[in-house]
């Protein structure tokens, strides 16, 4: 596993939807405010829907194995 | 007969025939060998690989279901696009290197691959009869998704068992011979008509009945507040921590789960793979419309005999039969196309080096499904609910076998087994989720402890086949010492 990620910063990008979507989520359960006319839990869902793409892409845009459209390896052949 | 059954079921007639007709024309020019029947030759690129991966994530099922909890829940059904979010992000981190093994060893199924990493043919055929169990009730859940579609687009005038009985014989006529390639096809008219449909209903309906979606948001908010937060409308303890704790086991099995491993392994090189985790999430934003929908549905059909029909109940209430005709044969795609990868799938688990085999595995599941829905519709549905947390238990294996090259045989099939020992009961005794948690997260880190303990009290001496190799090959050499 440290192999799978070294070298690869960019990678932390890739908790984002896990931020959203899970550590956000006591926080973010309540109808109030409404926003764009979402009550809030909806509205987080909407832009949290809108972000991980995002996030995943830049996560992708300085990975090394993206870059050079390479598969990590195994540990095992 | 009426006017509008005749109108919306010569629409759903045309295009039941174009699909079969385009599904088997897939494979013209080809020669329908294992490689090309089973992975498409790992040929596909992003938009290929795009529509068939989207093809199993948004399924008929997903849809009818997504509506029906928010309808009958409210906002627990948003852990939907969470755990996809989730998921995309955990396909980009592990999907490429599973894929590259398996390329590396011509290897076509889940069940390939562990046979093959662990070096044991009895774990393999172990896997393909824990992987057959959870995707059997999906495909059941398919022909039933597929079912209420056509009945209710019909006007009621084709049973539900005709149905199920079109819905099989379609996906199958077009998956034995054309196999991926030809689910692959048949899924870019499936999702043009879907993304079209969604984007219709979604600004449609709620303008015409509540004038704007922001009225219906409000009305929902002044009559029916307990819908818009966790636990949601009288769920059966869909809090907060099980919101939480289901994105993240499902968003780590969705790199696992073996109709997605069969989608992804025609990909045609790593990247394929990654753009599909960055552009699929976005898919999601469909979603989110039969959300908005199936809440809407509580005011134009309420005390609905099942939750699932809110959504199609609305729109055969509400729109002209042409384009309930439209919206039922993009309905009848999404059950077709999973179930049609569903069943190559299970065909890839059993069917060896032999693709003549495999058809007749896809047969006999397909068969075994169809009767399922035909005669016990409730008995193999209740096991899906388990699928996720049971497939779920396969991730320690898979991913952390690759990664890890002690792990034993032993290890692994004690995690699994320790981890399915916690997640079954559970769930069939209606105690999931357990304290709030989903029951697979407690089986798979239970799951991930039993697998790292047996494999360090227990190393195995022969390891993993490149360990193997290498001391063999090392042996060779007087000088080389083994560890």
């Amino acid at each position: 596993m440290t192999n799978h990620v070294k070298g690869r910063r960019s990678l932390l990008w890739l908790t984002v939807p896990f931020l959203l979507f899970v550590a956000a989520i006591p926080l973010a359960n309540r109808a109030d405010p409404v926003i764009l006319g979402l009550p809030f839990l909806f509205f987080w869902a909407l832009l949290a829907v809108i972000l991980s793409p995002l996030a995943i892409w830049l996560a992708a845009r300085k990975d090394p194995y993206y870059l050079r459209d390479e598969a990590e390896g195994t540990d095992v052949d | 007969m009426s006017t509008d059954a005749a109108i919306a079921i010569t629409i759903f007639a045309v295009a039941m025939l174009g699909t079969l007709g385009l599904g088997i024309a897939a494979m013209r020019g080809r020669d329908a060998d294992r490689e090309q029947w089973a992975v498409g030759g790992r040929s596909f690129g992003v938009v290929l690989t795009w529509v068939l991966l989207a093809g199993e994530c948004y399924t008929s099922f997903s849809y009818l279901g997504a509506a029906g909890w928010a309808y009958g829940y409210g906002a627990p059904i948003l852990y939907l696009v969470g755990y996809m979010a989730t998921g995309y992000a955990t396909v980009y981190l592990f999907a490429p290197m599973v894929w590259s093994y398996a390329k590396r060893h011509q290897l076509i199924s889940v069940s390939d691959i562990l046979a093959h990493r662990f070096q044991s043919k009895r774990f393999g055929i172990f896997i393909a009869a824990v992987a057959t169990l959870a995707l059997l009730p999906y495909i059941q859940l398919q022909i039933q998704g597929m079912g209420l579609v056509v009945n209710a687009i019909s006007y009621g005038e084709i049973s539900l068992k005709t149905a199920f009985v079109i819905g099989f014989v379609v996906s199958a006529g077009f998956v034995l011979v054309s196999g991926l390639r030809g689910s692959a096809w048949v899924s870019v008219f499936k999702d043009a008509l879907v993304i079209l449909t969604i984007v219709f209903l979604a600004i449609y309906l709620p303008l015409k009945l509540f004038g704007s979606h922001a009225n219906l948001f409000e009305r929902i908010r002044t009559e029916r507040p307990d819908w818009l937060t966790l636990p949601g409308n009288e769920s059966p303890g869909l809090g907060v921590l099980w919101f939480m704790s289901t994105c993240i086991l499902n968003g780590v099995a969705f790199t696992v789960f073996p109709s997605f491993v069969a989608g992804y392994l025609g990909s045609k090189s790593p990247n394929t793979i990654r753009r599909n985790a960055i552009f699929l999430p976005m898919y999601s934003l469909l979603l989110l419309v039969p959300v908005m929908l199936g809440m809407a549905a509580m005011f134009v059909v309420p005390n609905l005999e099942s939750n699932d029909l809110a959504l199609l109940s609305m729109v055969t209430s509400e729109l002209p039969a042409w384009v309930v005709g439209i919206v039922g044969v993009a309905g009848a795609l999404s059950a077709i196309v999973p179930m049609a990868v569903f069943m190559l799938c299970i065909g890839t688990l059993w069917g060896g080096q032999s693709v003549n085999r495999a058809r007749m595995v896809v047969v006999a599941s397909g068969l075994a499904a169809l009767a399922g829905a035909l005669l016990f519709p409730d008995a193999l549905v209740r096991l899906s609910v388990l699928s996720y947390e049971g497939i779920a238990q396969l991730v320690p294996a898979l991913v952390g076998g690759l990664l890890w090259r002690r792990m034993t045989v032993q290890g692994a099939v004690a995690g699994l087994l320790v981890g399915e020992a916690i997640v079954v009961p559970l769930a069939l005794s209606g105690h999931d989720p357990l304290l709030g948690i989903n029951a697979g997260l407690l089986g798979l880190v239970a799951n991930v402890i039993v697998n790292v303990a047996v494999s360090r009290a227990r190393p195995d001496d022969q390891g993993a086949p490149g360990r193997f190799q290498r001391e063999s090959e090392g042996s060779t050499m007087p000088s080389s010492s083994h560890s």
